[in-house]
């Protein structure tokens, strides 16, 4: 059964952790997580008492202003952070779509660094040669499949990103912004391919700042400021909300 | 402490289980460090006969030690290359692959694997060299030589909790990155590999010692020079293998998680 529960989840970025010969330098606070400590022990609460439950079939979407800890929560979702506290409970094979350059090598081919990237994720080479033709196809590049990744554009490298995460049915998938560079076409492409996949009873978390995104692909929207839930709608059913 | 070995043991269980993801990257690693040169990773031969052809000319000792010394020069550069190379790499291991290690679950031994697969690919255009040296200069395939092979694969058997060690360092610790660095091109001096040692200098004595390098070389080279099985180097070499896997374990088991916030 597919299905995420956090429950009072915190992450704190320690920022002076490392050794280091130099001065500290000062880092100076913008817009989101808050700043605590000083000196040396400076550090950041990007995620507070966060607490929710999905299940098979949600589609969530994350929204807050700039630092709120969107990016800090997917990342705790995939599992490449552990959790300062709180637990997280996570069954379903997951797949994530950070920023797209990541994972993928500028000097290989698209079909390359498809195979590399099915590779990564835990698939076998016979998966892989299945699934290559109908990533290309999906990701409409032609012939600039076996050119290299560094000539591709945004758009391109956010095509290619998008087939190869969400050919192999995960039952997961973690977005973070990154719909925004695939022009309007790719994007109802994209829309209905995640259709899809919530329709096989997977879970979607995507984040954004686009409103008319998360309007036409979110089934709940999630505010988060600061690191704390500010609203999650439509309200769980049992309130088990219990930090004020 | 169990729980640290647990977790260890863990990641480099995965990380054996994604063996194609390394043998991969590294194959992909050593086609773009040669991208577009016209004789792409023959260089590294190139370089490596480069470099021993130019400490022969300009070391060999006059006499009966001559002939030897060439086999000598060409196995000490061989293992020291390929020791110097790993850990000026390591270093920076977690920060060149900060992009994977932020956007991917990877097990962090991938990243180890990757770098020792890779060094070894590199190293094995030397070994080519080395080879043809050794029996150019008068040196005949033998028993003995089974020994140094049993030395180089100890050498390699070490080479994935040296990388370890080395990259966490230059994770907690970024100064090190330089201090590395440094060290081991001062280390050339005071590792015996285009030196010999006659007993006579202190320095030179206490250096080939007390460095444990040394015996690393050694293992390979005391069977093909001297056709004798080097058990005390030998030995020398199996408490330091297993002195850095421990380490590496713990290290890996303790801190692997907390690399991904210090990169
Ligand atoms: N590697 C890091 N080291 C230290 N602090 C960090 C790090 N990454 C994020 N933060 C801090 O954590 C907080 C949450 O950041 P996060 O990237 O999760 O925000 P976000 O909601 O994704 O913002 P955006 O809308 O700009 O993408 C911010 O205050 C940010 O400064
Ligand atoms: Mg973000």
């Amino acid at each position: 059964m597919v299905s995420i529960k956090l429950d009072n989840v915190s992450l704190v970025y320690k920022l002076h952790d490392k050794l280091t010969l130099s001065a500290p330098d000062r880092r100076v606070g913008g817009p989101g997580g808050r700043i605590e400590g000083s000196g040396r022990k400076q550090f950041v609460q990007a995620l507070d008492g966060v607490s929710f439950e999905l299940k098979a079939g949600d589609r969530l979407g994350l929204v807050g202003p700039n630092g709120a800890g969107k990016t800090t929560l997917l990342k705790v979702l995939y599992g490449i952070y552990e959790p300062s506290g709180g637990n997280v409970a996570i069954e379903g094979k997951v797949d994530a779509l950070f920023n797209i350059n990541i994972g993928f090598r500028r000097e290989a081919t698209g079909r390359r660094n498809i195979v590399l990237r099915g590779l990564i994720s835990g698939w076998t080479e016979a998966e892989i040669e299945e699934k290559m033709n109908d990533i290309i196809a999906f990701s409409e590049l032609g012939d600039f499949i076996d050119l290299p990744f560094k000539a591709y554009s945004q758009g391109m490298a956010a095509r290619l990103a998008f087939s190869v995460a969400t050919a192999l049915d995960p039952e997961i998938l973690l977005m973070d912004e990154w719909i925004g560079a695939g022009d309007a076409s790719f994007q109802e492409k994209a829309k209905r391919r995640m259709d899809e996949l919530a329709e096989k009873a997977g879970i979607i978390v995507l984040a954004s700042h686009s409103e008319a995104l998360i309007q036409s692909v979110c089934t709940k929207k999630m505010t988060l400021t600061g690191g704390r839930i500010k609203s999650l709608t439509p309200e769980p059913v049992k309130q088990t909300e219990t930090d004020a | 402490m169990i729980a640290a070995l647990n977790g260890a043991f863990d990641d480099i269980s995965k990380a054996m289980k994604l063996h194609r993801v390394w043998v991969a990257l590294a194959h992909e690693d050593i086609g773009d460090q040669h991208r577009r040169t016209t004789l792409g990773p023959l260089w590294l031969l190139v370089n490596y006969i480069a470099f021993v052809g130019t400490f022969v000319f300009v070391f060999q000792p006059a006499g009966k030690d001559a002939a030897g010394y060439a086999a000598y020069v060409a196995i000490g550069l061989l293992v020291w290359f390929y020791l110097m190379e790993v850990m000026s790499m390591s270093v920076a291991l977690f920060q060149r692959e900060e992009s994977f290690i932020e956007g991917t679950t990877l097990p962090l031994f991938v990243y180890v694997m990757r770098l020792a697969l890779q060094s070894v690919i590199r190293a094995g255009y030397a070994i080519v060299g080395c080879v043809v040296i050794l029996l150019f200069s008068g040196s005949h395939l033998g028993m003995p030589w089974l020994w140094s092979l049993a030395g180089l694969f100890l050498i390699l058997f070490t080479t994935p909790p040296l990388i370890t060690v080395f990259a966490f360092l230059g994770a907690f610790f970024p100064d090190s990155q330089f201090i590395v660095g440094n060290l081991l091109r001062v280390g050339m001096f005071f590792t015996p590999v285009f030196w010999m040692n006659k007993g006579q200098d202190p320095v030179q004595k206490y250096a080939y010692e007390w460095n444990p390098f040394t015996y690393f070389l050694e293992i390979v080279r005391l069977p093909i020079i001297n056709g004798e099985f080097p058990a005390h180097a030998f030995i020398v070499t199996i408490i330091a293998a297993l002195a850095t896997w421990a380490i590496a374990l713990l290290l890996l088991g303790r801190y692997r998680k907390q690399v991904v916030f210090l990169i």
